[in-house]
């Protein structure tokens, strides 16, 4: 629980120190307006010169008590249509599997860009919705459009 | 029955573990029962050297914990000397391998670069791992600085604190139940976490844990190693019956803790039948057991379209919601032919009613015939747990019996082997029935039935005998006749046993249904005879 709290204070610290541009996060104000370190509330932007460009994608990040030796959970708010997100909004990549590629030393920054490679090159080998997978393996013009109104529905301010 | 030293000492040799006691053809009850008909392995893998050896015998070596690790180390020597690599280094790469030495060398000469790297080991080579001091550090993972932290790191130099490590490494062995493939906490760095840096990282507890895991590996990843499935058994059992050879083989084994169970499928001893029968068989009891008693309790068919028909309420006029033909719940034949006696059946003798009757008991017959085994097949399987409640109270008995006529502990011993004997035959009993109910009939089936027949009307004969109030049992007469049926059940047992593997190796068995992994041979398609 302590490791938790240490390492979720420095990773803030870090964070507003220095992130890549476009981004942002930061941990959520509960009910009572105390700064609550286990979520965080995040914006991923779409790559530039992909068809995710111009989009700002919100995402939660929880992390649980046992956080780092287990991954925290990202879940896009609202659901994002996206081969590998669950129909619930939750991300599916494998660092964030603590029985794949997840370690301990996998930085907020480090996540977060991960997800945002995710957006332009899904893994058709764990697809989370049909729609959107479907759609990526046999209509790529329909998932295209899709994709951007998507971005449309959620453009960068 | 096994002394440490024994066991031990045969391992190392190439002879099997197990006492040799099947070489005395005459299985007097008393002194064995546990081994009477198990196989002596010894006689190795030709049928033909052995005129004592029976048709359903294998071959197989139980292991336990240590000789696992000898093995293990054993290997990792050979490959470390060859090699010139550590110790730790040669057990990443044996894993990796599954435990070919011989393919591990190879590929090791011709490319090492690629080998270790796809293993997870690097290529420089440093001192022992130790735990450092180095000034100005901080942990990637808690964020902990400051002077006098201890931190740690193998090979690819990805330093952490001692605390992370340790907290990683307990949730990955504790949680994850993983052992052979810890890699660096850092992102992306697949090198392996080896056992001498684990060695000094966590507590004790967790060192055995860790090395019983990948002991676990060891055996899971070679296929002629198999884990005893007793509870707290820690042996493992190493037998060459593949795969493929389940459906001329049963290959039952039997663990130092007695245990016996198949090699096969890791399921109870289920001998005479092969796997594949017991698979389909237990999957259609646990379908169709209780919903074919229900059906044969509470419906009939319709006597045109064979549709079943539960009549839950109303009158005797029957109209078939399939075919709708009209009949007489009662006697089942037309209700054309009722005239005005509608609502009150006295027409059984009609000829229409007969012949409806005898479709219907027809239709019957395949449902009737799953049922005559099942019950069998299910009584022997709670008789057998009857006597097992008597096996505890033999004990008592026996000891009474010892206070009350004055006989030695060694003169009791029979009423051990008889409860022993009854045990095992009910258990070949129970998978005979099994067994028959996918045989299609032929000369081999009759001589079968004989065979079980004489099995069962003795093993009954000796349940009898054997729930006899104390005070009986003291009768000396009734001692001998216990343990002649002792024998003779057995004997009949081995006969049997024998009989139908040796049928089931030559093929000469006929099932109705498609046994899995058959090539061509005698067992075809179905054929439902009955």
């Amino acid at each position: 629980m302590a490791l938790c709290q240490n390492r979720l204070h420095e990773e803030r610290k870090q964070w507003r120190k220095d992130h890549p541009f476009g981004f942002f996060a930061r941990p959520q104000k509960n009910s009572q307006g105390v700064l609550d370190l286990k979520v965080w509330e995040c914006g991923i932007p779409g790559k530039e010169k992909t068809i995710w460009e111009g989009g700002l994608f919100r995402m939660t990040i929880t992390f649980p008590d046992e956080y780092p030796t287990k991954p925290p959970k990202c879940k896009f708010v609202p659901p994002l249509f996206h081969p590998n997100v669950y129909p619930s909004g939750t991300v599916c990549l494998s660092i964030l599997n603590e029985e794949e590629a997840w370690k301990p030393a996998i930085t907020v920054k480090q996540i977060l860009l991960g997800v945002q490679d995710l957006l332009n090159d899904p893994n058709p080998d764990s697809p989370a919705q049909a729609e959107a997978y479907n759609l990526f393996k046999k209509d790529r013009a329909e998932y295209d459009r899709r994709v951007k109104r998507t971005v449309r529905e959620n453009a960068a301010p | 029955m096994d002394s440490e030293d024994d066991f031990m000492s045969a391992v190392s040799s190439e002879d099997d573990i197990l006492p040799d006691d099947s070489d005395n053809d005459d299985m007097s009850g008393a002194e064995d029962f546990d081994f009477d008909d198990e196989p002596d392995p010894d006689l190795g893998m030709e049928k033909s050297i052995s005129h004592k050896r029976v048709a359903y015998d294998i071959s197989f070596k139980v292991y336990q914990p240590g000789d696992i690790q000898k093995q293990q180390d054993d290997l990792i020597n050979e490959v470390n000397m060859i090699l010139d690599i550590s110790k730790e280094e040669a057990a990443i790469l044996l894993r990796y391998f599954r435990w070919n030495k011989e393919r591990l060398i190879e590929d090791y000469m011709d490319r090492s670069r690629q080998v270790l790297e796809a293993a997870g080991l690097a290529q420089t080579t440093v001192g022992p791992p130790k735990l450092e001091v180095i000034p100005g550090f901080v942990c990637d993972i808690c964020c902990e600085e400051g002077d006098g932290l201890q931190s740690f790191s193998i090979k690819c130099g990805h330093r952490y604190c001692v605390d992370c490590y340790r907290h990683y490494l307990s949730q990955k062995i504790k949680e994850e139940g993983e052992a052979a493939r810890i890699q660096c906490p850092s992102d992306g760095c697949n090198l392996i976490i080896d056992a001498r840096s684990l060695d000094l990282l966590v507590t004790p507890a967790l060192r055995d844990r860790y090395h019983q895991l990948l002991n676990r590996t060891y055996v899971e990843d070679k296929e002629t190693l198999k884990w005893c499935p007793a509870p707290d058994c820690q042996n493992a059992i190493e037998c060459g019956v593949k795969k493929k050879d389940l459906d001329k083989v049963v290959p039952t084994v039997s663990c130092l803790c007695s245990h016996r169970f198949c090699f096969g499928c890791i399921l109870n001893d289920h001998q005479p039948a092969p796997c594949d029968l017991v698979k389909r068989w237990l999957k259609k009891c646990a379908d169709d057991s209780e919903t074919a008693n229900w059906i044969s309790a509470n419906t009939k068919e319709c006597p045109k379209c064979n549709s079943t028909i539960e009549k839950n309420g109303g009158c005797n006029h029957m109209t078939c919601r399939k075919c709708k033909h009209e009949f007489c719940w009662m006697c089942m034949g037309l209700w054309s032919e009722h005239g005005t006696s509608w609502y009150s059946c006295n027409r059984f003798e009609e000829r229409s009613g007969t012949e409806a009757r005898d479709a219907q008991a027809k239709s019957r017959v395949s449902l009737e015939r799953y049922l005559h085994y099942y019950n069998r097949y299910a009584n022997h399987e709670q008789s057998a747990r009857l006597d097992r409640d008597i096996y505890y109270k033999t004990e008592r008995k026996m000891v009474q019996l010892q206070k009350e006529s004055g006989m030695s502990w060694i003169e009791v011993q029979y009423l051990n082997s008889a409860s022993q004997a009854l045990q095992t035959c009910r258990q070949t009993l129970m998978w005979t029935y099994a067994f028959a109910f996918y045989l299609a009939r032929n000369n081999q089936t009759e001589i079968f039935e004989d065979n079980q027949k004489d099995l069962e009307m003795a093993v009954e004969a000796l349940s009898e005998m054997f729930e006899k109030p104390v005070t009986d049992l003291a009768d000396p007469k009734l001692k001998v006749e216990i343990m002649d049926k002792t024998t003779y059940c057995n004997k009949r047992r081995i006969i049997l046993l024998d009989d139908t593997a040796q049928n089931l190796a030559d093929g000469r068995w006929t099932f109705n249904v498609e046994l899995s992994g058959v090539l061509g041979g005698n067992n075809g398609g179905p054929s439902n005879k009955r």
